[in-house]
């Protein structure tokens, strides 16, 4: 059973990739094996302070647990799942063992592993009997963080078939989004760390986490407590074990029922306000009639804005407001990133828009709209409650500069990526009962994310110039500039998308049914695809991602970050390089970072060019008899009637 | 261009279609005279609906041209494909909506004026039995054989001339399938075109004028039903024509004993 398993999940995923995907698989993996040697290098360095190295390494196996909970959200189902063997009479005991053998095979899974070395390394700084231990630690830490993921995945999955459960699936999720990407506070804050050390209640809490039993199990080795060693062992096997029940028992068919959502009345179905005239009123009345009653769109609903605030929540333990603000934007602009699989969202029901002849410029624009409606007046309200909670007057032109700016962007931005680089996944319909089942967005979320900050940008430029002129109306110029903006981007993206959208439906259409996009040998007389990262090698695109991430880096954390504060004159160095070195030294080093930062985004765009069709080819759109095989005359064999 | 008024309802001139190594498709020529009820058979994999869908413009063709009452569905596809309505096999509606709903919103995108568009979603419900208790279910929660049933509502809304549906009687209920067939019947009784798809043979006889036979991407035998099947059933002579053997016969020894 555990070899057939296994065999099988290597033919789908050998079956399943494209270039393009192995390309991001590739950059994904490499940033895996970073963390993981960054994880292991932990374990080597000597502090000052005792129970520091231990506590910063429970941290750091809570957040690859974290990571392993999270990760299913964005990237779908695991490649086999129980759903796929529920007609075989395999019992599920068995069958869990096979799955669970079926998941340690994968890269992900042997970079977890190297991580985990961590533990052999702090136990050989203690003594050769905390070596031995720790090797079924790290066996048991392993089992724990893949079998959490597994149960964790089918409980979302559960909670998701409903819309309220949507609402708890966003919030945990973006809870644990959120707690992730504060990871970089330890990476980068250790020198103040060094100093003071966890607080005493935050190491309690860490420790008492099962992800963390395995390093107490071995540090109590190390002191030659046989009791202590034992004890958070066999309690970590305990949960194991526990969880691998939970899971098999969770593997059969689905028991709960998906609560029903019911339409409007005969009456009712058809509206006909003045919003609702028109085409585009008809398919932005569908748009928000499918928000309101698809719990997976309730998921995409609360998860922009319960990020933001979470993310808003965590510096105020360190005692930072200045993000209180930017809460509405944060919202929209995680909005933004997880709302851009719209098309790929309704599946192959693009063929009724394809039937309809010319509504392809009315279903992008409703769509915009519809997103607007939901996420527009949400996020405006946050911000003005996150600028009366900071209560200082100076942030509001950046706060409502930067929440304007995020919307107009991402209205733009979404229109189009969804069309261009779309993600496809089942059709709704089949997967209604597992609405976890989707295609792997992860990538697409991470280029909404580079895309909508890079729209946001000219705004707050122009509020930078303003404070550092020390012009209140050049600051103010920002929110009209972040308007205009908005606006441009939403029109001209939006167009663009209806553009593909009418040139490309059929391809798109295709992509959809098959899953893959139309191979290169079918597309003759056109250029293959519809966007460069159909057609860019792997290479390209490995290229291209890393030179995106260092954009980002350079530029967001590294470079505007430590200047809004800086500007805003707070004393706080947080975890900013910039403002650790010497005063005289803070502004280069900020200019440097930001002209790190913008740089990779220069050499992401020239690769994108460079992969990208020229602008001089002819139209993709022209006559398909113009294909390389001439119709022969006849073919078919005329009719035999009889014989 | 050949006169409007003179084309045949759906003409398929040489359409071919290769996916990566596999020939879908292979130079398929058609013709579906007006006002003819024509049937499409062919076994599991022959390009039905590959065929279909290059048909009417739901997938872009390697080569040939289609033409809706002269019309090309390539070149012209806005005033092409207000002629035609379209039943594609297993694909995904705006699932979210009820019945009803979905109706009326193509109505209003096809431009028919609010009370025309509320009196035939109206009438369609009925007849397809999607009104009453269904009323208020979302499309997502249909049967496979309601999908059928608000698909083929969907294809009808417009009053086209030529219909052309993929397996369209496929998990429906033999008393709904007596009443789609009965719509059909009268819809080329009146001088419409119907051009469906099926693997099943007797209902092929039953309704069809004018069928084809397709086997791995070409178009094996077409015209007038018993000039096709001669004086033998439309099976036997489908299975001659398709060049196998009928199997089951032999082999399987462990499931006899």
């Amino acid at each position: 059973m555990v070899g057939v398993l296994i065999q099988m999940k290597l033919a789908v995923l050998r079956h399943s990739t494209t270039d393009a995907k192995r390309a991001l698989n590739g950059l994904g993996y490499s940033a895996g094996i970073c963390l993981a040697v960054a994880t292991l290098v932990l374990a080597f360095l000597d502090f000052s302070h005792p129970r520091l190295l231990m506590d910063l390494l429970a941290v750091t196996f809570a957040l690859w647990a974290l990571g392993w909970m999270a990760g299913p959200i964005f990237a779908g189902e695991p490649p086999l799942n129980g759903e796929h063997f529920h007609r075989q009479p395999v019992p599920r005991r068995t069958l869990a063992t096979g799955l669970l053998a079926a998941a340690l095979v994968a890269v992900t899974t042997a970079i977890t592993l190297l991580a985990f070395c961590a533990l052999v390394v702090f136990a050989a700084r203690l003594s050769w009997v905390a070596v031995v231990v720790s090797v079924p630690a790290v066996v048991l830490l392993l089992l724990l963080v893949v079998l959490l993921s597994r149960v964790v995945t089918l409980l979302f999955r559960m909670l998701s078939k409903s819309r309220l459960g949507g609402v708890v699936t966003a919030t945990v999720t973006a809870a644990m989004v959120s707690l992730a990407s504060f990871s970089w506070i330890l990476v980068i804050g250790v020198s103040l760390l060094l100093e003071y050390g966890f607080p005493p209640a935050f190491s309690t809490v860490v420790r008492a986490l099962p992800s963390s039993w395995s390093l107490i199990a071995v540090e109590a080795a190390g002191r030659g407590d046989w009791a202590g060693t034992a004890g958070p062992l066999l309690a970590l096997a305990v949960v194991v074990a526990a969880l691998f029940l939970a899971w098999s028992a969770l593997l059969g068919p689905q028991r709960m029922d998906r609560p029903v959502v019911r339409g409007s009345s005969a009456r009712r179905a058809a509206r006909r306000g003045p919003l609702f005239q028109g085409d585009q009123g008809a398919i932005y009345l569908k748009e928000l009639r499918t928000w309101w009653r698809d719990p997976v769109r309730t998921q995409a609903i609360v998860m922009g804005p319960a990020f933001a605030v979470i993310t808003a929540l965590f510096p105020l333990i360190f005692g930072f407001t200045a993000f209180l603000p930017f809460v509405g934007a944060a919202g929209a602009l995680m909005a933004a990133a997880t709302c851009a699989n719209s098309y790929g969202q309704d599946g192959t029901a693009l063929w009724l828009t394809l039937t309809v002849p010319g509504k392809e410029k009315a279903d992008v624009r409703a769509r915009q709209l519809a997103w607007l409606t939901v996420f527009g007046p949400l996020t405006l309200a946050l911000t003005l409650a996150g600028c009366l909670l900071h209560g200082d007057a100076t942030l509001v032109p950046w706060a409502l500069a930067a929440t304007l700016a995020a919307l107009g962007g991402g209205s733009g931005l979404l229109a189009w990526v969804s069309v261009t680089a779309l993600v496809p996944g089942p059709d709704p319909h089949k997967s209604k009962n597992s609405p976890m089942d989707h295609g792997d967005v992860t990538g697409q979320s991470f280029l909404m994310f580079f895309l909508v900050t890079l729209a946001i940008s000219p705004a707050l430029g122009v509020a930078w110039a303003g404070h550092a002129l020390d012009l209140p109306a050049l600051l103010w110029a920002s929110v009209p500039v972040a308007l205009l903006a908005g606006v441009l981007c939403h029109v001209a993206l939006g167009s663009a998308a209806a553009r593909t959208l009418r040139d490309k439906g059929p391809e798109l259409l295709h992509l959809m049914r098959s899953g893959k996009p139309a191979a290169a040998a079918e597309e003759t007389g056109e250029e293959a695809g519809t966007s460069p990262f159909e057609t860019m090698s792997g290479k390209h695109q490995a290229l291209m991602w890393s030179a995106m991430a260092v954009g980002v880096l350079g530029l967001f954390p590294q470079g505007l970050v430590p200047l809004g504060i800086k500007l805003s004159g707070s004393p706080a160095k947080v975890w900013f390089l910039a403002l650790h070195v010497p005063e005289p030294w803070q502004w280069p080093v900020i200019a440097v970072m930001v002209a790190i930062g913008l740089a990779g985004f220069w050499s992401a765009y020239l690769v994108y060019r460079a992969a990208a069709p020229s602008p001089s080819s002819p139209a993709p759109t022209a006559s398909p008899a113009s294909a390389s095989s001439p119709p022969t005359s006849v073919t078919s064999s005329p009719a035999s009637p009889g014989s | 261009m050949r006169s409007p008024t003179t084309a045949p309802a759906l003409r398929l001139d040489g359409l071919a279609k290769t996916f990566g190594e596999k020939i879908a498709v292979d130079h398929v020529e058609l013709t579906v005279p007006r006002g003819s009820f024509y049937g499409l058979v062919g076994p599991n994999g022959a390009g039905k609906t590959t065929a279909l869908s290059m048909a009417v413009g739901l997938l872009r063709p390697d080569a040939g041209r289609a033409l809706v009452d002269g019309v090309d569905v390539w070149q012209e596809p806005l005033r092409a494909r207000r002629l035609m309505g379209v039943l594609p096999d297993g694909l995904a509606m705006p699932e979210r909506l009820t019945g009803r709903e979905l109706l009326t919103y193509l109505g209003q995108l096809h431009g028919l004026s609010a009370g025309e568009a509320d009196r035939r979603a109206d009438e369609l419900l009925a007849v397809m039995e999607l009104d009453g208790s269904a009323e208020r279910t979302l499309v997502v929660d249909y049967s496979t054989g309601m999908r059928k049933k608000i698909g083929l509502a969907t294809a009808l809304l417009h009053a086209p001339r030529l219909l052309v549906l993929d397996e369209p009687l496929e998990a429906v209920d033999p008393v709904s399938a007596a009443t789609i067939k009965t719509i059909l019947k009268r819809f080329v009784g009146h001088g419409g075109s119907v051009l469906l798809s099926s693997h099943v043979m007797a209902l092929v006889e039953e309704l069809c004028d004018t069928v084809a036979v397709m086997a791995r991407g070409r178009v094996v035998a077409e015209g007038p039903l018993g000039a096709v099947r001669g004086d033998r059933s439309l099976e036997e002579t489908f299975v001659g024509l398709v060049g196998v053997t009928v199997g089951g016969g032999e082999g399987l020894s462990w499931l006899a004993s």
